[in-house]
């Protein structure tokens, strides 16, 4: 059993809007093991974001902590003060995100955005800083770097502005790197590219990785262990071998069932009846009931509980009995 | 960049060209005979208003007459100013530099105060400071320059005496009109600087201080505005969310991330309103009969003085070309996306 690095621990999460509370994530758990990677999957709304952000207490305006512990190194996350904080962003838990080009600041050269967060938590020279950075760059492919540092976001394309907040995100070897969907913004070929950019990096540093997305294909790529999210709950939490191999969830089984496959020709995909509950919505049972194939009477009346099972977590009624 | 430069360049002749030709056709609605009559001072000489006419050919046709206007202007000379008693030229060269010492001390106040005010309520939105900035703004925008000056005017100089009207005091007149005060710029705050005279400065500065308040308000009114509108924008972009997970401090994400890019906008309004100070600072400069080149359009306006007239047009229709360029450079300096494009 490898050591974990950070424990959630039943973490609640809600947005207010106009007196109203809308609650997003709702007693999510999980334990992310050193040198690991973590994918956590869900349509959008699930929470899967979120739950993220509020890691390194990025929430947006409106966002709220409602209960729960982020464990790190022996601290809870969630009540460090603004100043402990910062020192482990970017420092010791990094994050990319979903737009590129976006999350780079348009009149900031790219050297100057790296070598700022290197100052930020060390004492180094601007030029010390600089090389260091440069050697990031052309780490992550970025051909030319020491060049490259002086122009600007809106010179790079969006696989080489993703390239470079990989770069921002690995400056200071960092234990966790959280990726946000961060090759959902990206053609197809790019994304793989950085996928495996990525799976590398994360190898050769020993870094412990949450790489969030709605792709189960790119999750299959990357992870060792995978958390279905589904309306702000966690539905399966398994190795990423046996999940794929045998989900126990029908949701689980539902996303899997709709996946394209070159193999078999249908004439239309597979897809999940129904649509999610919308934030806010009064769910007495399973959220998954209303579109379960499988679904029983007492679904919709109660919550299953979230039950170990040969080494994984389900939520599911049909798998308590068993 | 250039090329834009160029085109820019050239559109400065035809806007001066059009101001001043549109300026000239409109003078021509009056009659030969009054248009002489303003070098006329004495009613004893008005037989020699033939003369006058014939002298600057006054019955010429329109064109001929803008055409040697034109000339003049080319060789420097822009005609007498009845209304200033003094060649045009002149006038435009000693009035100037008091409006751009007011505008440019009205627009260091603004830009200081107002890109402050307006990030400090953008990051505080909907607490306290927030509150009292917009309060601010909406009593900027709703209080008429006229007004304010007026009731500044009354207390400041009426009640407390701690201001007066003009541009400087008599004393100051009988010292930088005297033989020991050199002139090297022009602007009298410099050139007191440079003459060590710490009197005069003061003398000038605090003639200063009424009309700058004045014109400020407006202008503070509607930079807290922007700034804070710019400010909220820019603080809910993803980049301001990088720069939080990266680790920066919080000065470092409101100012150096969100502030440069909300300074965009910021820029641009500046360097208009700064423009708009040079042209037409007209009404404060009358109600604090301050000596800049707004008061001398208005005095020439009153007395048709034609001569005062078109110069004042054709040194705020140059300044407000070069102003417009300028203000697109400074643009390009700010954002690298239009100066690398």
């Amino acid at each position: 059993m490898a050591e974990p690095i950070l424990q959630v621990d039943n973490l609640h999460l809600s947005f207010v809007s106009g007196g109203q509370k809308t609650p997003v994530v709702r007693g999510l758990s999980y334990t992310l093991e050193k040198g690991k990677v973590l994918a956590v999957v869900g349509e959008s709304g699930s929470g899967k974001t979120v739950q993220a952000l509020s890691i390194l207490n990025l929430l947006p305006p409106g966002g709220h902590v409602d209960g729960g512990k982020i464990g790190y190194n022996g601290k809870n996350l969630l009540t460090l003060k603004p100043a402990a904080l910062r020192q482990i962003r970017g420092k010791k838990i990094a994050m990319i995100f979903q737009d590129p080009s976006s999350s780079l600041n348009p009149v900031l050269t790219i050297g100057e955005q790296l070598t700022e967060t290197l100052q930020a938590h060390q004492k180094i020279s601007k030029s010390i800083a600089r090389q260091k950075a440069a050697k990031l760059l052309t780490q992550v492919g970025i051909a030319d770097a020491e060049k490259r540092l002086d122009e600007y976001p809106f010179q790079f394309s969006g696989g080489m502005c993703q390239r470079v907040m990989i770069a921002m995100a690995l400056l200071l070897n960092p234990d966790i790197l959280i990726a946000d969907e961060p090759t959902t913004a990206l053609d197809v070929t790019v994304q793989a590219q950085i996928l495996k950019l990525l799976k590398t990096l994360q190898q050769q540093n020993g870094m412990s990785v949450i790489f969030i997305t709605h792709n189960l294909a790119v999750a299959a790529q990357i992870a060792d262990e995978v958390l279905v999210l589904y309306a702000g709950q966690c539905m399966e939490y398994a190795p990423a071998k046996s999940l794929f191999k045998n989900p126990l969830h029908p949701y689980t089984q539902g996303l899997l069932g709709s996946l394209a496959s070159i193999h078999t020709k249908p004439d239309r995909l597979p897809a999940i009846a129904g649509n999610p509950p919308l934030p806010g919505e009064e769910l007495p049972g399973c959220p998954f009931a209303p579109r379960c194939p499988h679904v029983l009477e007492k679904c919709r009346t109660a919550c299953p509980a979230f039950v170990k099972k040969e080494g994984r977590y389900v939520r599911c009624f049909l798998q308590e009995g068993k | 960049m250039m090329r834009y430069l160029v085109r820019r360049l050239c559109l400065l002749p035809l806007v001066v060209l059009g101001v001043t030709f549109a300026l000239f056709l409109l003078t021509q609605r009056l009659s030969p005979e009054m248009r002489a009559s303003l070098y006329v001072k004495d009613p004893r000489q008005m037989g020699a208003l033939e003369e006058v006419i014939r002298q600057h050919g006054l019955r010429d046709n329109v064109f001929k007459q803008y055409g040697r206007w034109l000339l003049n202007v080319a060789h420097g000379d822009l005609g007498y100013s009845p209304s200033a008693n003094m060649p045009v030229a002149k006038a435009l060269k000693e009035y100037l530099p008091a409006t751009i010492q007011l505008a440019l001390v009205t627009m260091i106040f603004v830009i200081v105060f107002g890109v402050w005010l307006g990030a400090l309520s953008a990051f505080y939105k909907d607490k306290w400071p927030d509150v009292l900035a917009r309060f601010i703004s909406v009593g900027g925008f709703s209080l008429p320059i006229f007004v304010l000056g007026l009731v500044l005017l009354m207390i400041f100089y009426g009640q407390l005496g701690w201001f007066a009207p003009g541009g400087y005091s008599v004393q100051t007149d009988f010292i930088i009109h005297g033989p020991s005060f050199k002139t090297y710029t022009g602007f009298l705050l410099l050139d007191s600087l440079l003459n060590g005279n710490g009197r005069v400065f003061l003398d000038v500065l605090s003639h200063l201080v009424l009309p700058a308040m004045t014109l400020c308000i407006g202008s503070f009114a509607l930079m807290v505005r922007v700034m804070r509108s710019s400010m909220l924008e820019e603080l809910n972009k993803d980049y301001v969310r990088t720069a939080r997970a990266k680790g920066l401090a919080e000065y470092q994400v409101v100012y150096k991330h969100a502030g440069k890019n909300a300074m965009i906008p910021v820029i641009t309004l500046a360097a208009i309103q700064f423009i708009r100070l040079l042209g037409g600072t007209v009404i404060v400069e009358t109600i604090f009969d301050y000596p800049g080149i707004g008061r001398f359009g208005v005095l020439a306006a009153q007395q048709l003085d034609i001569a005062g007239i078109l110069g004042f047009s054709l040194l705020v229709a140059v300044l407000f070309v070069l102003g417009n360029l300028a203000t697109d450079l400074l643009y390009t300096a700010a954002d690298p996306r239009i100066r690398l494009e």
